[in-house]
């Protein structure tokens, strides 16, 4: 059975509804209730860029009489005994053949108020008239526009779905006496038919037959079904649920109706379901079909879309050439709007993937990076394209923390993006609550990095894609492990919901995010079995978030000085700042390299040499309000100050350096920076000891020394990180010495190695656990 | 014959049989389809009807099959057995819908030759056209090569030459194109005419010296040919003979009744028809195609349906002469039953609709359109069944498209011309509904409807002189219908022909009086009420008296208008609603012609009726500003008078 165009036998309950409705039964008390209910379904959802979309959470778009009962029973209707529900039933019941349905059609059209004036004289007051333009109006019209369209056969079959979905309510028609006997067709029971005649058989036969699912639901349904499927789909990119997969399969399966849009769902499905074959051919098919009734005006977006999803599965060539194209067409049939939002994907690929895309030999379209933003930025403003000029002021605050540049230039973009998100309504949050987020950890105030993905993740859980979600949920786990909270971080990405959304990339990510963190932990238990079973599952490839196999690189630099290879990690870190250097790559990554080296130096007891490095990045750092980072370098600095016995300028650096950084709960930096200050203040009283001024202020020193281990201790427990906890124990074991106190430092030596047992007794534990 | 004896029942059913079979054998598949239900609408009691139902399926071989036909020819029977596996393939061709390629199994080179001059050459066959028809029996050529034929058995032949002829059937309708189209004009010509006459002339030709038998099948064809070809005269030559040779045949006996344009021409030739029980039955279906209903017709339908009592075939016969006399409810009846007994039958439902429409049971005729369309949507009569559906819901454009797809799938449906022809009228496309009208008499002149709608439509353009012609062609196939006579004389009048617009408007009355059902029409725009046995149509007779008053004849017209009023009272004076014997109460017309009647009065100076004529009027309430006017008129009058008397 082919699937009906607009009109099916709950739209036309619907205009029985309406058509209840003015003749002013309903008491005043169900007006509003009715009304509301008949507008749910036959409005479509605004699709405009000025409003925000209302979710519907039950978008039933098919549903059964009892819904019309739930609606209608409660309420009493003029006449006496007698609710709602049946004089909308008598009604219904009252169409007892194809002629009285072909008669409500037509009298459907006494309800507009133009009919009055046609009349003329004599208006009658207690009817209720609608007007042409009204949405009831609109509603009344297009139906009987398209009962006029339909075919003789066609109506039959509108009748034949109408009678199928009155017939649970048959019971009804018991308790009014009137139509109680005519049946199904007035006419049939004139005849004395009953269901078993050969002559009902022809005509009613089929009633008896089972209706497949969906036989309900008119091609206009299923459209804005698939339409708000697409919108769920591109918004949030995810996948097309497992049932409502089955349940569209169904709907669409018996009727051979070939409706574009499937094709393009089943495109975004297969897409983000990492089937790159299928949703190529899902997307040339669905634009074969496009081509047919609107020719050549999408075939700049069938473009766009293949250049993205080729980007998408790292075949940046074919991307490139794909987005070329597209911006040629865009040009020439001047469709700004396409070629506004290629230009600003492709600024984000240069953005997102330089290198690949200097493999794929593109030189940029836009000349400079600044350039390209500068001039989308024009282009949005004069076409007026709010959402991307979002975008373009997000990716500029972006650009400007990349390069380490002003950051209140970085905080006005990302206002005036917000604006505009709040005054356009533009769904942008999502990013916007990222960068921002960003910009907070850079500044050092990690509470309230977290802060804004919590709330990302509380207020625009439904309206922000997936990708943002996931991303915020791996930062807040990131914020957890920087204080030592990793069995919380690895909770809260494992209650990610991966069947929701099913998609391969993400999954990588997730994936990747998880094996960063327990990679991290390892090397803090120094847990070498497990830091090589996770580094040799954590590939990444060309198309693996860039970030994500920055950090990667990183953990296994660390990796390397950890345990000692520290050629090998020399090597790597000089590879990877030589390519992070040509990728022109963000501000941050590069001071990570210089302290990392200088790191390397300080572990492999040249800390000297690593004194123009964390120099240099302390510089950077400072310029770009990369706080924590300039924190690291001086801590670094003051470690290189003290080794070369300037204990004095040390002390006071990190006393500058500490309150701040405390705020931003990083325990393993803390750790370090009390560890330097507490070398420093031992190397002060050491100093003192030599020039033996004064016993007391030695005392104190190494008291506040002691103070100042004790607090590294407590941050480096924390973050399980054993070599510095033991370290910390070693050095109160000789400060203990020091003091001459033997038993205080046989204890803390004993319990240094309790500690080391403890920690390979987790290491166990954890190669068990796993 | 009464009862038949079961030996003739035997021997009906034996040829019934047999007809089917060699109707199939020359794909005349209408006709087998007949027989074939008459076969099976004998009175299902007597057992042995078994025995004979099961020898068709062991006696596939036709020749064996016959009991009692008349003994086979031996020729033909040594020239079938030659031939039987070509036989075969070209039967299998045609089934197959390859006509071309089913003639060219037996003739392969004689009739493209023939066609050729015609085809080829589309000027000289323009040219031709001039002519008429002496393309038909021009061509020369065939001749030549028409040896061959001589070969062929009688069976064969028609099946190769009938193939030809559907071939080139299919072509025409294809070169029309659009219904009502350009190339749509009726004058598309079957272009394998002319060569299948020359075959068959010279096979008939050579019949004396060949020594053939006819077997009437020839005939039929040569008959068909012949009536496309407009030699009347001849058509129905061959066609009689063929119904001679051959009873069983129906295709024949339905061409013979479409070439019969008036009952005079049925009674001639009723006497030189074979008597069979086949012609009991094609003298009811010409007459009812003839609008001829009497005594007669009606004894020879039931004693039909007393040997075949569920043929739904005649009950359709029955059930249309009801609807001719307007008896629409006893027709409506049977139909009804027929639909109930066989709901898969289409079969003129489309007549069925008819009556629907005129009944204005909407639900009902809903329903039918969808039996209809639930057997087949693709069917003439189902299209048209829809197309009154959407006329009766006065969704006219609606209408017409579903009579075009009915055309479109049938040319020559004559009721689809017909009522598209009304639906034009609906929508005022005049021009359109003229062509549509005329295609309709042109398929078959008997329609009186499209007579009547070609007539109604030069009226709307107003040219009466030309609508006269086409009102008369009516009211001579309907000699009994009021309405053909009162379009008469109306048009009569127009063109200023007072007397004769009288006597047609006096036939009317008579016509009118005829018939004591219901008066209704198939135009559902006539007034539905009923009028009784001893009334008259007050509309009638005031314009009967408005054309005396045009003659000025005015004491004829003041009769007349009073004749008028007293159809108001009939016989029962208190009925108003003029059921049964009572008058026609308050009318419009009545009360023109008091209004007439009061103002005649006045002028005589008779002031005292025209008063009391003046105050009915008022208390009727109708034209009473007019009445009121007369009444202070007739005042005045009667005052001045009193003041000159008084003087």
């Amino acid at each position: 059975m082919a699937m009906p165009r607009y009109l099916t036998g709950q739209k036309i309950s619907l205009l029985i509804l309406v058509k209840l409705y003015c003749s002013s039964a309903l008491p005043s008390a169900a007006t509003i209730p009715v009304l509301s209910f008949i507008l749910k379904h036959t409005i479509p959802s605004v699709v405009s860029n000025a409003r925000p979309r209302r979710y519907l959470e039950h978008h039933e778009l098919s549903f059964s009489i009892p819904t019309f009962e739930d609606v209608l029973q409660g309420y009493t209707s003029s006449m006496p005994g007698r609710t709602l529900l049946d004089v909308f039933l008598k009604l219904m019941w009252e169409i007892n053949s194809f002629n009285a349905l072909e008669d409500l059609f037509y009298s459907l059209g006494e309800l507009f108020d133009k009919h009055i004036e046609e009349n003329g004289h004599g208006i009658p007051t207690d009817r209720i008239h609608l007007s042409r333009t009204s949405p009831l109006g609109a509603f009344v019209r297009k139906s009987r526009l398209e009962w006029t369209r339909l075919q003789f056969d066609d109506c039959l079959k509108l009748w034949t779905a109408f009678i199928r979905y009155r017939a649970p309510t048959a019971q009804w028609t018991k308790r009014i006496a009137s139509i109680a006997s005519t049946g199904v067709d007035e006419t049939a029971a004139l005849m004395n038919l009953q269901s078993g005649d050969k002559l009902y058989n022809v005509t009613y036969g089929h009633l008896g037959d089972e209706p497949e699912e969906g036989a309900n639901i008119s091609i206009d349904d299923m459209d804005r079904l698939l339409e708000f499927q697409l919108d769920q789909l591109q918004k949030l990119g995810c996948r097309v649920p497992d049932d409502m997969r089955q349940h569209l399969r169904n709907m669409l399966a018996p009727s051979g109706a070939l409706l574009r849009q499937s094709h393009l769902v089943k495109f975004f499905d297969a897409w983000k379901a990492g089937d790159y074959t299928s949703a190529f051919d899902e997307l040339h098919r669905y634009y074969d079909y496009a081509m047919q009734t609107r020719e050549r005006v999408y075939y700049q977006y069938a473009l766009l879309h293949m250049a993205i999803l080729q980007a998408d599965f790292g075949c940046f060539g074919e991307a490139i050439a794909a987005i070329n194209e597209t911006i040629a067409t865009a040009r020439e049939n001047q469709d700004m709007t396409c070629l506004n939002f290629s230009l600003s994907w492709l600024n984000h690929l240069t953005k997102a993937y330089p290198k690949q895309l200097k493999g794929a030999e593109y030189t940029g379209l836009l000349g400079s990076e600044r350039d390209g933003l500068t001039f989308l930025k024009t282009k949005a403003k004069e076409s007026k394209m709010y959402n991307l000029l979002s975008a373009t002021l997000l990716n500029e605050a972006k650009l400007c923390l990349c390069t380490g540049e002003s950051v209140s230039r970085a905080l006005e973009y990302m206002y005036q993006a917000s604006h505009l998100n709040v005054r356009e309504f533009i769904g942008n949050n999502g990013s916007q609550m990222l960068i921002q987020s960003t910009l907070c950890s850079r500044l050092g105030i990690a509470h309230l990095s977290n802060t804004y993905c919590d709330l990302l993740l509380h207020c625009y859980q439904d309206s922000c894609p997936i990708d943002e979600r996931i991303r915020a949920t791996c930062r807040s786990a990131f914020g957890a492990v920087q204080q030592g909270r990793y069995d919380q971080a690895l909770q809260l990405l494992e209650i990610i919901d991966l069947s929701s959304h099913r998609s391969l990339k993400l999954h990588q990510y997730v994936f990747f995010c998880i094996g960063i963190i327990k990679l991290k932990r390892a090397i803090h238990r120094t847990d070498w079995v497990a830091c090589d079973a996770l580094l040799s599952s954590l590939v990444t490839d060309s198309s693996t978030d860039p970030e994500l196999s920055f950090l990667l690189s990183e953990a296994r630099i660390d990796n390397l000085v950890a345990r000692g290879h520290y050629w090998d990690a020399f090597n790597a870190i000089e590879n990877l700042s030589v390519t992070l250097k040509e990728e022109v790559a963000d501000v941050l990554q590069r001071i990570n390299m210089l302290l990392i080296k200088a790191n390397l130096f300080a572990k492999a007891g040249k800390s000297e040499r690593g004194f123009s490095v964390a120099l240099r990045a302390a510089n950077v750092a400072f310029k770009a309000r990369l706080m924590p980072k300039l924190w690291y370098a001086v801590g670094q600095i003051c470690a290189i100050l003290n080794a070369m016995g300037e204990f004095e300028p040390a002390s006071r650096l990190l006393h500058a350096v500490i309150p701040q950084a405390l705020e931003n709960t990083d325990h393993f930096l803390n750790g370090t920076l009390y560890s330097h200050i507490g070398d420093s203040y031992i190397g002060l009283a050491g100093h003192e000891t030599e020039f033996s001024i004064d016993s007391r202020s030695r005392t104190s020193n190494l008291s506040r020394a002691e103070f100042y281990i004790d607090r590294a201790q407590q941050c480096f427990k924390r973050v399980e990180d054993i070599d510095g906890e033991c370290e910390q124990l070693m050095k109160k074991a000789v400060v203990a010495k020091l003091r001459g106190d033997e038993k205080l430092a046989e204890e803390w030596a004993q319990n240094h190695n309790r500690v080391w047992e403890e920690g390979r007794e987790r290491i166990g534990e954890t190669v068990v656990g796993m | 014959m009464r009862v038949l004896s079961a030996a003739d029942e035997a021997q009906i059913k034996a040829h019934l049989q047999d007809a089917v079979l060699s109707c199939t054998e020359r794909c005349l598949y209408h006709s087998a389809k007949w027989a074939a239900e008459f076969l099976n609408s004998f009175p299902s009691s007597d057992g042995d009807s078994d025995t004979d139902v099961n020898s068709p399926i062991s006696n596939t071989r036709p020749p064996q099959t016959p009991t009692s036909r008349t003994i086979q020819d031996a020729t033909e029977l040594r020239l079938e057995a030659r031939e039987a596996h070509k036989y075969l393939l070209a039967k299998t061709y045609f089934d197959c819908r390859e006509y071309d390629r089913c003639a060219a199994v037996f003739l392969p080179s004689i009739l493209p030759k023939g066609s050729v001059p015609h085809t080829s050459s589309p000027s000289t066959a323009s040219k031709q056209q001039g002519k008429g028809k002496a393309r038909v029996s021009t061509p020369s050529k065939p001749k030549v090569s028409l040896d061959g034929v001589q070969e062929l058995s009688q069976k064969s032949l028609f099946l190769a030459l009938y193939a030809k002829y559907i071939a080139g059937e299919k072509r025409m309708n294809e070169d029309s194109e659009m219904i009502l189209g350009p190339q749509d004009g009726g004058v598309t010509l079957n272009k394998e005419l002319p060569g299948i006459a020359a075959v068959l002339e010279e096979w008939f030709n050579n019949l004396p010296t060949s020594g053939r038998r006819p077997q009437g099948w020839l005939e039929y064809l040569y008959g068909i040919v012949l009536a496309k070809g407009k030699n009347e005269k001849l058509a129905l030559e061959y066609l009689l003979r063929s119904v001679h040779n051959y009873h069983y045949n129906w295709g024949a006996w339905q061409e013979l009744s479409s070439l019969l344009g008036t009952v005079e021409e049925l009674t001639q030739i009723v006497n030189r028809l074979p008597q069979n029980i086949i012609t009991f039955i094609f003298h009811i279906t010409a007459s009812q195609e003839l609008y001829q209903s009497n005594e007669q017709i009606h004894n020879t339908l039931t004693q039909m349906l007393s040997i075949f009592p569920t043929s739904a075939f005649l009950q359709t016969q029955q059930a249309l002469l009801h609807y001719h006399t307007k008896d629409f409810d006893e027709a409506d009846e049977i139909f009804s039953n027929l639909l109930i007994t066989d709901p898969h039958r289409i079969d003129s439902l489309d007549n069925y609709s008819n009556i629907l429409y005129v009944k204005e049971s909407k639900a009902k005729l809903a329903f039918l359109a969808q039996l209809a369309t639930a057997t087949d949507k693709f069917r003439p009569e189902t299209c048209c069944v829809v197309g009154n559906y959407y006329s009766l819901k006065s969704e006219h454009e609606k209408a017409v498209m579903y009579f075009r797809r009915a055309l479109q799938l049938d040319r020559n449906f004559l009721s689809a011309w017909t009522l598209m022809g009304h639906e034009f009228v609906e929508m005022k496309n005049t021009h359109a509904a003229i062509e549509s009208y005329r295609r309709a008499v042109d398929v078959n002149r008997k329609d009186y409807r499209a007579w009547y709608g070609l007539g109604q439509t030069y009226e709307v353009l107003e040219m009466h002189s030309y609508a006269l012609f086409y009102h008369q062609r009516a009211a001579a196939l309907r000699p009994y219908d009021p309405k053909m006579w009162m379009a008469v004389g109306q048009c009569f009048g127009k063109v200023g022909k007072v007397s004769n617009a009288i006597r047609a408007y006096k036939r009317a009355l008579v016509a009118g009086s005829y018939y004591d059902a219901s008066v209704g029409s198939s135009f559902g725009s006539a007034e539905s009420a009923g009028l009784g046995g001893g009334i008259l149509d007050p509309e009638v007779l005031y314009q009967i008296a408005l054309l005396h008053e045009r003659a000025h004849d005015m004491a004829e017209c003041a009769a007349y208008m009073e004749l008028v009023l007293a159809q108001e009272e009939g016989q029962d004076v208190d009925d108003f609603a003029g059921e049964g014997g009572g008058g026609v109460g308050v009318t419009p017309t009545t009360s023109k012609a008091r209004l007439w009647l009061a103002r005649w009065e006045y002028m005589r100076g008779m002031y005292q009726r025209a008063m009391e004529l003046a105050n009915e009027l008022c208390q009727d309430g109708v034209e009473v500003e007019d009445a009121k006017a007369l009444v202070r008129d007739i005042r005045a009058r009667i005052e001045r008078e009193r003041g000159d008397a008084r003087a």
